[in-house]
């Protein structure tokens, strides 16, 4: 798998455990089913601390931190920013407890695209309401198994497809994301050209249905549920 | 009216000020400008040593100069990244002097900084920007708003402002201008 490079006229990355993926992907599998498409969905499992600096709470309360003021506030802004948005698509966004690993529930997206690629809407509207109410613990193969189940993605054999292949490709696909230029969620992809953010998909929308008129500036697409 | 607080040497401030102005012009509105000190750095260059935090910095930097550059390009604005950023804090300590026409203040700043190349954090520069664009400020005046300018920015951080641009409606913060399209609906429905 190459990170800007697929059969399909999108890329879209996105990683679970980013409120900002959260919020994006009603619209974009919106977008998808409108135009009766099927993007390349792909995990970018992000390295939050590294950027971000980290924290973790417990019982609602910080507990351990390593983050400047700015960094608080950008945090701070960020989850509340997502949860006004969630809101409007009828779902509840708790802040997190943790920056979890994620890099089994994202493998889970690889191991969908290969069995059941008509399943990947449902999965992904099982997984990450759920997750942003804290009802799932994604670090947990158990979990994971159980949601491929819920979404009727097939289970058997992905515990071992998680150990050997499956994180073999997410592993090497994370590899080539910075040299490639991408660094967020979520990030669409086409045509060589890399896009972060929900707030393009007003531009991709446009690229995507001929480039007809003037190209639209960033926005995010305002709907209730 | 539609607070915004931004910096003229923060290029998603330059790229909000059309679309904020058709808004506000849209909603029979205006723009409240305020000045905040955004960080701008120079892009910074891959190095063979650079921690995974840093290349995630200079990946992120890079690609946001490109957005910027493109839908800058895609409306016909002109926009020119220097090297070094610079700073602009006179020209931010401007807005809170009396200004007849903040607005023409505003939009020739942006210019000036974007197309023109001018230093805003010179006072000369800035006093004859408020001249030609019909607000007469006296050095007096200007000066005592650069000297108050580090403790208002102070005060803006501990209110959670942190970088530019950002709209601040009611008890609410948006963040760029990505979100016109809510505060727009927000805006509306309190006018009934």
């Amino acid at each position: 798998m190459q990170a800007l490079e697929s059969d399909s006229p999108l890329i879209v990355y996105i990683d679970i455990k980013s409120p900002y993926a959260f919020v994006a992907v009603a619209p974009t599998l919106r977008l998808e089913s409108e135009l009766g498409l099927a993007f390349d969905w792909r995990p970018l499992t992000l390295d939050i601390p590294s950027y971000l600096g980290s924290a973790r709470k417990k019982a609602g309360k910080v507990v351990e931190a390593q983050r400047s003021p700015a960094q608080w506030n950008a945090v701070r802004y960020a989850y509340r920013d997502a949860r006004r948005y969630a809101e409007m698509q009828g779902h509840i966004l708790k802040g997190t407890e943790k920056i979890w690993d994620t890099r089994r529930i994202n493998t889970a997206i690889l191991w969908v695209n290969a069995t059941a690629r008509d399943r990947l809407p449902a999965f992904l509207n099982h997984v990450y309401p759920a997750f942003w109410r804290r009802e799932l613990d994604v670090e947990d193969m158990s979990v994971v198994e159980s949601c491929l189940q819920a979404a009727g993605a097939p289970v058997k054999g992905f515990a071992e497809y998680c150990e050997t292949e499956g994180r073999q490709a997410h592993d090497d696909l994370q590899a080539q994301l910075h040299p490639a230029g991408i660094y967020g969620v979520p990030t669409y992809v086409f045509d060589g050209e890399i896009l972060f953010g929900r707030e393009h998909l007003p531009y991709v929308r446009w690229h995507l249905t001929g480039r007809n008129g003037p190209a639209p500036d960033i926005a995010y697409e305002v709907f209730e549920c | 009216m539609l607070s915004l607080f931004i910096d003229f040497k923060c290029p998603a401030s330059y790229l909000a000020f059309d679309p904020t102005v058709a808004l506000a012009s849209h909603l029979g509105t205006r723009v409240d400008w305020h000045a905040f000190r955004s960080r701008q750095d120079r892009l910074p260059a891959e190095r063979t040593d650079e921690t995974r935090g840093e290349t995630h910095r200079r990946v992120r930097a890079g690609q946001r100069r490109a957005t910027h550059l493109k839908y800058a390009g895609l409306r016909g604005v002109e926009m020119v990244f220097r090297d070094d950023p610079g700073e602009s804090d006179v020209a931010l300590s401007a807005l809170d002097c009396r200004l007849a026409d903040p607005l023409s203040f505003v939009w020739h700043a942006f210019r000036a900084y974007w197309v023109e190349g001018a230093d805003l954090n010179d006072a000369p520069t800035v006093l004859s920007l408020l001249e030609k664009t019909g607000n007469p400020v006296r050095r007096i005046e200007l000066e005592t708003a650069v000297a108050s300018f580090d403790a208002r920015q102070t005060q803006l951080e501990e209110d959670g402002i942190f970088i530019t641009p950002t709209y601040r409606l009611a008890d609410q913060m948006f963040v760029g201008r990505e979100h016109l399209p809510l505060i727009e609906r927000i805006m509306q429905k309190a006018v009934g």
